[in-house]
């Protein structure tokens, strides 16, 4: 940028210079107008410089309608379309979320962000194309520039530029031409060789490497700066998050333990209370078998379960088939066969009790198997007595 | 120079009446020259700042580190220093929000809608409206920002892929709003930006000294004008793209005061869902942000004497736009009022009844006094021409729109379908301190602004003089 | 002061007597028809009364609009073409005609006249047909009043050429606006939103407000460049103004769409059982071609038909636009009121043309009968030659 001297007319170094244009000034609108008609139909490369848009300047230049119009609504409603491509996508494919009771796709909801997508992409690639290619932007570098012609041009009066690059120019015919047309403050302005020889332009290599080592530069720091130095966990997992573990010290409860006793009274969901808890089991036993029976059909599904919770549960002491073959190998004392005659003439209620309570050695499995389970477990127990003394019409 | 051919004594009498309608009235008084305009406009970014602006710039700054201080509170401890709870859970900040983002509007309006109607008045006070969309869309986005509970984390408002393998809601209001605030600041931001590089380069050429600063200067405006010569090749594509944006904004303006009221009226709470709320809240947006524009404006010609070029008639043509959106509003407020009870619905009846003659009743009858009641001042002329009057007037009207937004707000969340639920809402300090503190930053930058950059376009102002017509072209004389 | 006394050359001539018999023509066609349909398919003629009615009302109150918005707003671009606002507004002075055909079926046409429940008996004190009767006789009535008041001082002018008159005029029209608002609502709420008497929306006065101020455009627009391109209004009058009117069209449309889509989506929306049925009849069956094209005619079309400055200048696009608009609106009106009798999907007869036919006859004889005894340019009026100055 070497704004010096290259526009200093009174400048002695001819050689280094090259003359840009004659420059004249006009003190009014209706004055620059007809200068510039005149000027339109000699020359191509003129322009016409004024403080504010000049209503009817571009009949006056006879230049046409601006085509930007068409960019904008090009880039608009192409970018709106992949918009929706996008949301689409998203909502059909990707993330398909019912909400709200809407279809996945439900185009009214979509409107306002697609209206939204139009005009931002709309302004900003119009204004972008102003910026860059209509006004030849990054130019700070013009001929024009800091010259007394452009400082009175921004203030209040309208110029006339007749370029030196037309192939009819000639400084005195131009210069007439100005002077007929009333125009003050004649002066050519020069321009440096060298500058204009370099040809500055966007796709000058320099300009290019710049961007290009700009490009790589932002987009390495962006990618650095967000995924190893700001990098952030996006959420709390459950697994890093504050909690009390059950055996832990808990300073908040005041009997210090993490895992609290619940409240007197309360009942677990879906509990029965079992009512048959005397002292007498022999009694107890008895009442059970008296006001209990087993709920549960004699199905497929339930004499399934029976025998997975049997075997599961039970087979280790009492054996698979219930004779009191214990795997344990006397490690605990083995069981009286289930096979025996006074567990074939229990109620399926008092088989349930013994489950449900335990009996001698053995424990209570109330914890370890449902209600619905037992009851099952007595079924296949009943299964089991009758498969070893099957009666005549099963083995027909 | 040509003397201005018609001077605009002619076509009004000294109380504004139009004396003569076959005149068409000039934009400034005083007719000056363009050399004047330049130099009027220019000589407060190039003087020292007067005492005043340092005055008003040390209450606004103070005002600034409350806000300052307040959402560090919030940052630090997170929203629950807000009074926001359930049932209020949208209060304070949603309020602010939609306020600050109304007052963006009138710019906005100024700058784009009153340039397609070709609204010449609009061009002494564009730039400033222009300039205020976009503090006051600065000053609004803060809230939401922070009403996320975490404010560092922006980004997951945006549709981007990411780790957790989710997108956001595409049907959700709160996502439009996203699309639609930073589509408005942006596009609010160019139109700006825009309608400034012709008013750098001018600044350009006038800072010719020799010195360090002088220099710095320069090459600031000679970057920021993007090398603008005035060139009329150049003029021919920039008014077109001026147009384009004015034409893109003006929809755009609707479409974001519009989404903001589908926040509230996408739900099927009574109070929140009415159909006529989008033109109701871009008729309100527009109200108080044309009173907001007074407000400042009024101060702004002082401080900078600009009277001649900010004139009475600009500030009446103002007020009859504040009487004209005051009415609509008005009617927005008798619909739905009267669908309410037309409808048959009874909680819809008991939420209107409730807000007029339930425990906030104080708020709704502000908000009418303020906003139905007090424009109607402007039918008379005199009160309409009266600058303190004026003032005082735009001030109720902000208040009375304040208040509208917290009406809806917090009435209808407050009481809704069952009484079991009801609540009730206090504000914290913290509450008070934001919204305090927003005028602050409202005001901090307003005034850095107006010091710093034309606050009247240099080269749309020159063009609405009736020096800079070309006679030939027009009427046939 | 100068250009009030600035020679306007306007010299009256005449419509001529072949446009006057192709209206008259038109109407009698048109009633005939309509006539017929009475006795034939008087459901169909019932029903097709109120479309006429609401669309020459539309029209006529928005002509007034535009006058009185020139007042107001101080412009410039339509006072050489406001005689022909005035004009298509003394449709108003007809309109107690048009609504009489409806009263005596309102027992069949509206729900509410007959029937009860637990929401209409809510709404019985303004649903009631005295009460009706009384707001339509003051509406018009007001209407009415307003026309006088303002195309009185406008007629004086022509000779006075008092500035005066204009001053009295914005005053009106300061008092007219806010009045304006709040009759249009109420008529469209009484003809058009009555119809489904359970369902309601604030939105509705503003749609209707949106759809006949394009339609009046729309007409005002035919009017206009059928005028001017004959040489009967005053020399001066060029594509600028052209554009104007195709300007207020499209904005107009944008405007209609915003109010019909804010209303349609937020119901969509909230999905509230008392809300959707209204639309609901017109997305089910046959219907929803419909409500499609109607998006197409009233938005799409004027969308891009409109948008580029060329086809707003130019004479021959802007008569098509504006007699695609006037469809729109017409479509509009069918789909608010014809749902309502035809659930199970739209279907045209000659009922439909006849009523059209009234319409078009109407607007015709209307223009002719005036233009013999007015200017159709107002020559007095301060701002005339401004507004014939008037460029983009």
């Amino acid at each position: 940028m070497s704004k010096k001297a290259k526009n200093n007319a009174m400048s002695e170094n001819k050689e280094s210079q090259k003359l840009f244009a004659l420059t004249g000034l006009f003190d009014t609108p209706d004055e620059i107008m007809h200068a510039a008609s005149a000027a339109s139909k000699k020359y191509r490369k003129y322009d016409v410089h004024t403080p504010y848009p000049v209503h009817g300047m571009d009949d006056a230049m006879g230049l046409g309608e601006s085509p930007i119009g068409w960019c904008t609504l090009l880039i608009g409603t192409s970018c709106m379309l992949m918009m929706l491509g996008f949301i689409a996508w998203v909502s059909l494919v990707d993330y398909p979320l019912v909400w709200a009771g809407k279809p996945y796709f439900s185009l009214p909801g979509y409107i306002p962000i697609l209206f939204e997508v139009t005009v931002l992409t709309g302004a900003v690639s119009t204004v972008l194309i102003l910026f860059f290619i209509v006004s030849g932007f990054p130019n700070n570098n013009h001929p024009l520039h800091d010259t007394p012609y452009m400082q009175r041009t921004s203030d209040d009066k309208f110029g006339l530029c007749l370029e030196a690059a037309d192939p009819n120019f000639n400084e005195a015919d131009a210069k007439g031409l100005l002077e007929k047309m009333g125009a003050k403050n004649i002066q050519p302005v020069y321009y440096e060789k060298a500058e204009a020889d370099a040809g500055l332009s966007l796709t000058h290599p320099a300009f290019v490497s710049f961007l290009a080592f700009v490009i790589v530069g932002v987009s390495g720091a962006a990618y650095f700066g967000l995924n190893r130095m700001v990098f952030m966990v996006p959420f709390n997992y459950m697994s890093v998050q504050g909690r009390a573990v059950a055996q832990e010290k808990n300073n908040i409860f005041k009997d210090g333990r993490s895992m609290q006793k619940p409240v007197a009274g309360t009942v677990a969901r879906g509990l029965l209370p079992y009512p048959f808890k005397l002292d007498d089991q022999i009694k107890a036993q008895a009442e059970a078998g008296k006001y209990l029976s087993n709920p549960l059909p004699r199905t497929e599904a339930v004499f399934e379960l029976g025998k997975t919770q049997f075997d599961s549960k039970c087979s280790a002491c009492h054996g698979y088939y219930g004779e009191g073959d214990s795997r344990l190998n006397g490690k605990f004392p083995a069981p009286p066969t289930l096979h025996s005659k006074k567990v074939s003439e229990w109620t399926d209620a008092n088989i349930y009790h013994v489950i449900t309570e335990g009996q001698n050695v053995m424990p209570s499995y109330a914890k370890q198997l449902t209600r619905d389970e037992r009851w099952a477990v007595v079924h296949y127990i009943r299964a089991l007595q009758r498969s070893l003394k099957p009666k005549e019409t099963d083995l027909q | 120079m040509q003397v201005a051919n018609r001077p605009s004594s002619d076509a009004l009498n000294s109380d504004g009446t139009i004396k003569d309608f076959a005149v068409e009235p000039s934009v400034v008084l005083k007719s000056p020259s363009l050399h004047d305009l330049t130099e009027v406009i220019s000589r407060p970014i190039e003087a020292k700042a007067t005492l005043k602006w340092y005055i008003a710039l040390a209450v606004s700054a103070s005002l600034l580190m409350l806000e300052m201080v307040c959402w560090g509170i919030s940052f630090y401890y997170g929203s629950g220093m807000w009074g926001n709870n359930i049932p209020v859970a949208w209060a304070f900040p949603i309020v602010n929000f939609v306020f600050w983002i109304g007052i963006g509007h009138a710019g906005t309006l100024i700058s784009a809608i009153l340039f397609l109607f070709r609204q010449k008045w609009r061009n002494g006070i564009a730039r400033f409206a222009e300039g205020m969309t976009i503090f006051a869309v600065m000053c609004a986005g803060l809230f939401p920002l922070f009403h996320t509970g975490r404010p560092w984390l922006p980004l997951y408002l945006m549709p981007y892929p990411n780790k957790h393998a989710v997108w956001v809601n595409f049907l959700s209001p709160l996502v439009w709003d996203v699309f639609a605030v930073s589509t408005y600041f942006t596009v609010s931001l160019f139109f700006w930006y825009t309608g400034l590089i012709p008013d750098f380069a001018t600044l350009r050429d006038r800072t010719l000294g020799k010195d360090l600063i002088s220099k710095i200067k320069k090459s600031v405006y000679s970057v920021l004008s993007l090398g603008w010569r005035f060139s009329n090749r150049h003029w021919r594509h920039y008014e077109r793209v001026y147009l384009i944006l004015a034409g893109l904004s003006t929809p755009l303006v609707l479409s974001v005061h519009t989404i903001v009221s589908f926040d509230f009226a996408v739900s099927g709470l009574p109070g929140w869902h009415t159909t006529i709320f989008p033109p109701y809240f871009v008729a309100g947006a527009i109200f108080s942000g044309f009173a907001m524009v007074v407000t400042v404006l009024v101060f702004i010609r002082y401080i900078f004497d600009m009277q001649h070029l900010i004139t009475v008639e600009t500030l009446e043509k103002m007020n009859k736009i504040i009487l004209l959106t005051g009415t609509i509003v008005g009617y927005a407020y008798g619909m739905e009022f009267f669908i309410a009870w037309y409808s048959g619905n009874l909680i819809e009846q008991f939420t209107f009844i409730n807000r007029a003659f339930g425990p906030y009743a104080w708020a709704y009858w502000i908000m009418i006094s303020c906003n139905v009641i007090s424009p109607q001042m402007f039918w008379f002329r005199k009160l309409r021409r009266s600058v303190p009057i004026m003032f005082v007037i735009s001030i109720f009207v902000n208040i009375g729109m304040w208040f509208e937004r917290y009406v809806i707000t917090v009435t209808s969340l407050a009481r809704d379908f069952l009484p079991s639920s009801w609540g009730w809402y206090n504000p914290t300090l913290v509450d008070f301190g934001l919204l305090l503190g927003s005028f602050g930053m409202f005001f901090t930058l307003t005034l850095l602004f107006v010091k710093f950059m034309p606050v009247v376009s240099i080269a749309e102002i020159k063009s609405v003089m009736d020096e800079a017509k070309p006679s030939h072209h027009g009427g046939d004389h | 002061m100068s250009s009030t006394t600035h020679a306007i050359h306007y010299e009256k001539k005449h419509l001529p007597a072949s446009a006057g018999t192709l209206g008259w023509g038109v109407l009698i066609a048109g009633l005939a028809v309509a006539g017929a349909s009475f006795a034939m398919d008087p459901m169909r003629a019932k029903y097709s009364s109120i479309m006429l009615f609401m669309f020459l009302a539309g029209v006529g109150i928005c002509s007034l609009f535009m006058v009185s918005i020139e007042y107001l707003a101080g412009a410039v671009w339509s006072t050489p073409l406001r005689r022909v606002f005035e004009i298509l507004a003394s449709s108003l002075l007809f309109l107690p005609l048009f609504a009489l055909p409806i009263l005596p079926f309102m027992q069949e046409l509206y729900l509410w006249t007959h029937k009860t429940d637990d929401i209409l008996a809510r709404k019985a004190a303004y649903l009631n047909q005295p009460f009706f009767l009384i707001r339509l006789a003051l509406i018009l009535g007001i209407w009415i009043l307003f026309y006088k008041l303002f195309t009185g001082r406008s007629y004086k002018q022509d000779e006075t050429r008092d500035q005066d008159l204009t001053r009295k005029n914005v005053k009106l029209s300061a008092v007219f606006i806010p009045v304006f608002g709040i009759s249009i609502t109420a008529l469209s709420i009484d003809f058009l939103m009555s119809l489904e008497p359970h369902w309601f929306s604030t939105m509705f006065g503003v749609n209707f407000f949106a759809g006949s101020l394009v339609a009046a455009l729309g007409v005002i627009t035919i009017t206009v460049i059928l005028l001017n391109e004959n040489g009967y209004l005053v020399k001066g009058i060029i594509g600028d103004h052209y554009y104007s009117l195709g300007f207020g069209m499209f904005a107009g449309c944008v405007f209609w769409t915003y109010t019909a889509f804010s209303q349609g989506m937020l119901i969509w929306y909230a999905n509230l059982p008392e809300e959707t049925p209204w639309f609901l009849n017109r997305w089910e069956g046959s219907w929803k071609v419909i409500t499609i094209a109607l998006l197409l005619v009233h938005f799409i079309g004027p969308l891009f038909g409109l948008i580029q400055r060329k086809n707003k200048r130019n004479p021959s696009r802007m008569i098509f636009m504006a007699a695609w608009v006037i469809f729109a609106h017409v479509l509009d009106l069918y789909w608010i009121v014809v749902p309502v009798f035809q659930p199970e999907g739209p279907s045209l007869r000659l009922t439909e043309f006849g009523f059209i036919a009234i319409a078009i006859g109407f607007l015709i004889v209307l223009v002719t009968q005036q233009a013999k005894k007015k200017n159709l340019v107002a020559v007095g009026d301060p701002k005339l030659q401004r507004g014939l100055a008037f460029r983009l």
